[in-house]
């Protein structure tokens, strides 16, 4: 089943709507309908919910996140020396995969953060908004402009030739 | 009663006549011909009780796209009601695994990095472990790097034997001096 957002990340503040005294002697249908929900849909639901879940109970069991070990860099590695190289390359590979998901994961703040502040948000966001610009650049940079058959090799050659036009303008610069 | 009937009858044979005279004489909107739509065209057929117009419906056969479909849904439902039901079973009372830190000093096995139960079960029993994949793969690496060093070596042994001559390789076998007749080559006049 797929899982449900986890509520706890982008957690809203409460809402700061006052109870109101009805002076009226008709009384709320708001509340007429909330238990019929209550009674017809929510009830049941949540038995069949947690009888579920206390099937599941009796036999526990987790799952983890595999960590792997650091490897020698494509850089570090000798010509010719092709074991390295596929160590290198793997390595790179779920390094780009994190990279992907830190990407995604500050998109999501954004976008959390826009849902929350509502009309407010083009003050109130400017944090998460400068801190997206920043990690799209950094993508950019890195992993921009590979292609679908980008790989380790590539980007260490995108990596040399940036550091190569750094060094061209700062020469430039100090001219 | 008798006449009302006759006229019926009379009616639906007009109608059958002027509905198979359309589908044959070429298009005629359908609104137009003001009775009844029938599947098809319909032919009146005797023994007709009062209770209605008894109509042989004339219409393409349907019988080979029945059979498909039943067909098509039995093998599908075939198997697949079973694993549906053993999946939902799966789902249901084993449930999936829940995360959880790594504990101090225990390397989980390599089934215990999925969360489906079903993941789990075909990782531990039907799968390579990843190490033993990852280790293949640089093995047929490793093999595959050995033989294209050896090839290139070999290469430039062959060169050099062949620009240099004093290697076991390139000895090309030349008659026996011994064998040369120098007889006519012996006196100056011949």
């Amino acid at each position: 089943m797929p899982e449900d957002r986890d509520w706890e990340a982008y957690k809203v503040p409460p809402t700061r709507t006052p109870v109101s005294e009805s002076t009226s002697s008709v009384p709320n249908p708001i509340t007429f309908i909330q238990t019929a929900f209550n009674y017809v849909i929510d009830a049941p639901v949540t038995f069949v919910r947690e009888w579920i879940e206390r099937q599941q109970a009796k036999n526990k069991f987790y799952y983890y996140h595999q960590k792997f070990r650091r490897v020698p860099d494509l850089s570090e590695c000798l010509e010719g020396d092709y074991l390295c190289f596929f160590e290198a390359e793997a390595q790179w590979r779920r390094d780009r995969m994190v990279d992907q998901e830190i990407v995604d994961i500050v998109r999501d703040r954004l976008g959390a953060c826009k849902q929350r502040e509502g009309p407010n948000q083009f003050q109130n966001c400017a944090k998460e908004v400068e801190q997206l610009a920043q990690v799209t650049k950094a993508y950019q940079d890195r992993y921009g402009d590979l292609g679908y058959h980008g790989n380790a090799r590539t980007c260490l050659m995108k990596q040399k030739h940036r550091m190569m036009e750094e060094r061209k303008a700062q020469a430039n610069a100090s001219e | 009663m008798a006449a009302m009937s006759l006229l019926l009858r009379a009616a639906a044979a007009w109608g059958a006549r002027r509905a198979a005279s359309g589908a044959a004489g070429g298009a005629r909107l359908p609104w137009l011909t003001g009775t009844a739509r029938l599947p098809g065209t319909g032919a009146p057929v005797r023994h007709s009780s009062s209770h209605g117009k008894r109509m042989f419906i004339i219409k393409a056969t349907s019988f080979y796209d029945t059979r498909f479909l039943n067909l098509l849904r039995f093998y599908i439902f075939l198997t697949g009601i079973p694993v549906a039901l053993f999946i939902t079973y799966v789902n249901i009372f084993i449930g999936e695994a829940e995360l959880a830190e790594i504990p101090e000093g225990y390397t989980p096995e390599y089934w215990e990095y999925y969360k489906h139960p079903i993941s789990r079960w075909i990782a531990r029993y039907l799968l390579d472990p990843p190490e033993k994949n990852y280790e293949k793969e640089m093995a047929l690496l490793d093999i595959e790097a050995k033989k294209t060093e050896l090839r290139l070596t070999e290469l430039e042994a062959r060169r050099l034997m062949r620009h240099r001559g004093d290697g076991p390789w390139y000895h090309y076998e030349t008659p026996d001096k011994n064998l040369i007749d120098n007889s006519m080559k012996s006196t100056p006049d011949n």
